[in-house]
């Protein structure tokens, strides 16, 4: 008999669903990847879903007290949840709006329809509900989809590299950017993009989050020694990590 | 044949191309403004005058993710990851980088003997070029004795003009230049401009260390719990670079990775580091070095003072590539005069 695959749902919060889509690029490792599961809900490859799933793949970050609803409910049908992307694991580039009072966001954003909009705090979804399985990156590295879908599929645990991005862009010897005058937050930057950005002439802007034990004050005097005064660092540590409010006061401080 | 012979520079990328009856070459090229070891597939593209590249060549004898096992899960089934290893030259290694190839064949050939290591470096041959002038305030390779050729290496070449003296120091050696009509003997002369050539150097070249290496050694006895290691701590950002450039540093993490079929695998070795925050982690999430300030200073015990205790050896080149990497500003010269002027001042009662 045939073993019955493990049924997979895609769901998405408050993000661009750019993640989701690198699951769609990942091509034939896709193929792969269906041989051992089975897809019942993708809003951005299928239609006809269903609602039978095991597994919970979630995109975005919760910034309304409905996403915490919703969000709950689908970690009660779901065996295995898995967060996707940044805005799922660390709050990402929405979680920007939480550096200022939520009412001051809010005005910002909706003028005087501002009171029509019932938004909270930007948080990643494990601060919601228990995570499985983090997929960290703005976006996803489709390598690293792939690794997680395998270990899931062992069951076994994930383990997110907790080194810098610069032990990867090292091995792949690329020339330093501050040797090039440009400055980058992969010192502090959580790897397992194997430098993606750096590989291909970008900076690192940290969307990964930040290693377990980042040296918030050596990478703010380095980046300091470049020429970036303190709302320029903030702006550095708080592109992706706004969440961790902790970063935005060190600095200060 | 002779220890020593000479070629013209003319005839120097001839020579270059004939090596390839003998392996891949791989030699120093320009990447961004830096060098970096690569394949050279346009002799053109070689260039001899660099400052230390990127990455030590460490990485063609001890590569960054290396195979080390296939294996399937059902039925259970073990085999070489690689069946064969290929011949390789590596061509321009600066005196600093072959003595870094010296203590890793020290680490890697103790027993147990490191097979996918000795695989590799048996099959390479290693063709270093002379520094003429100090490269830049990074290096301290006077200080660590490793200005000048100290074996090592196959051939050694030095520039003494319009052309090359050639030492030749190994039986592989010989294979490289024989049945060549343009490799010359050296007569007197010759010797004569490779040591004027030395001479001039002694010169220029200038110790970086305010002591010598047997004082280097007191001071790294006594100073374990200076406040130099918490200040060097302190400016640390732990982005491990230093380790990752360091032509002596060989630890290494093991793992495996199924493929998606979920029974095939393979067992790899990735380039691990002292500086990174899980490295003396064990189980219970006990930490064994917390702190960057005891893991740089571990860094430094690693080059200066424990491996003189068990292999007689420093295991720190002097290729300066730890200081050139370092965003934080961390050097290493400076680190070891301050360390020294400590001990003085302690000997003395300051």
């Amino acid at each position: 008999m045939k073993k019955s695959k493990a049924k997979v749902a895609f769901f998405d919060f408050t993000d661009c669903e750019g993640c989701q889509l690198q699951i769609v690029n990942l091509n034939t490792v896709l193929l792969d990847i269906l041989e051992h599961i089975e897809i019942v809900n993708f809003r951005e490859a299928m239609s006809e879903p269903r609602d039978d799933y095991d597994i919970a793949v979630i995109e975005g970050s919760i910034s309304t007290e409905h996403d915490i609803k919703r969000i709950t409910g689908i970690r009660k049908q779901a065996k295995v949840v898995i967060a996707l992307g940044a805005c799922a694991t660390i709050g990402g580039v929405n979680a920007i709006k939480n550096r200022t009072p939520l009412n001051i966001s809010l005005m910002r954003v909706y003028k005087d329809k501002a009171d029509k909009f019932k938004t909270i705090a930007v948080k990643p979804i494990d601060q919601v509900i228990k995570v499985d399985y983090y997929i960290h990156g703005c976006p996803v590295h489709p390598n690293e989809v792939a690794e997680v879908f395998k270990c899931l599929l062992l069951g076994k645990k994930y383990d997110v590299p907790n080194y810098p991005v610069c032990v990867e862009c090292k091995m792949n010897e690329n020339v330093c950017l501050y040797q090039k005058e440009q400055n980058c937050m992969g010192p502090v930057t959580r790897a397992g993009c194997n430098s993606w950005c750096v590989n291909n002439g970008n900076i690192c802007y940290g969307c990964r989050g930040l290693i377990d034990n980042p040296a918030n004050d050596a990478q703010n005097d380095i980046l300091a020694n470049y020429g970036l005064d303190v709302n320029e660092i903030i702006d550095k540590f708080t592109l992706y990590t706004a969440v961790e409010k902790k970063y935005v006061k060190e600095i200060k401080e | 044949m002779e220890r020593y012979a000479k070629i013209s520079k003319k005839d120097f990328n001839r020579w270059l191309e004939s090596l390839e009856d003998h392996g891949k070459l791989y030699g120093p090229k320009k990447k961004d403004g830096r060098h970096v070891f690569r394949p050279i597939k346009d002799v053109k593209e070689l260039d001899l005058n660099y400052i230390s590249t990127i990455l030590p060549p460490k990485k063609y004898y001890f590569p960054q993710k290396e195979r080390l096992l296939k294996f399937k899960i059902k039925p259970f089934k073990t085999a070489k990851a690689i069946r064969k290893f290929e011949e390789f030259v590596l061509f321009g290694v600066h005196t600093c980088d072959i003595a870094g190839i010296q203590c890793m064949d020290v680490v890697f050939r103790q027993e147990p003997l490191d097979a996918n290591y000795i695989n590799r470096k048996d099959r390479m041959t290693t063709v270093g070029i002379e520094c003429l002038t100090p490269c830049d305030k990074y290096a301290n390779c006077v200080s660590m004795g490793n200005h000048v050729p100290k074996g090592g290496y196959d051939i050694m070449l030095t520039d003494v003009g319009n052309k090359y003296i050639i030492h030749i120091n190994s039986a592989k050696a010989e294979s490289i230049l024989r049945q060549r009509s343009y490799i010359k003997k050296c007569i007197s002369a010759d010797r004569y401009l490779l040591d004027a050539v030395r001479k001039k150097k002694e010169k220029i070249f200038k110790e970086e260390f305010i002591g010598r290496l047997t004082e280097l050694y007191a001071v790294f006895s006594k100073l374990y719990d200076s406040e130099i290691w918490k200040d060097v701590g302190k400016r640390c950002v732990g982005c491990g670079n230093c380790t990752a450039v360091c032509p002596t540093c060989y630890c290494f993490d093991v793992l495996d990775e199924v493929s998606l079929n979920l029974n095939d695998g393979l067992r790899y070795r990735l380039w691990n580091s002292c500086q990174m925050d899980d490295f003396a982690k064990v189980a219970g999430g006990e930490d064994f070095r917390p702190g960057r300030s005891a893991r740089q200073r571990h860094r430094y015990y690693r080059k200066f003072k424990y491996p003189i205790d068990k292999f007689s050896r420093y295991f720190c080149t002097g290729c300066g590539r730890c200081s050139r990497t370092c965003m934080a500003e961390i050097n290493l010269t400076e680190t070891v005069n301050s360390l020294i002027r400590e001990h003085r001042n302690v000997s003395i009662g300051i």
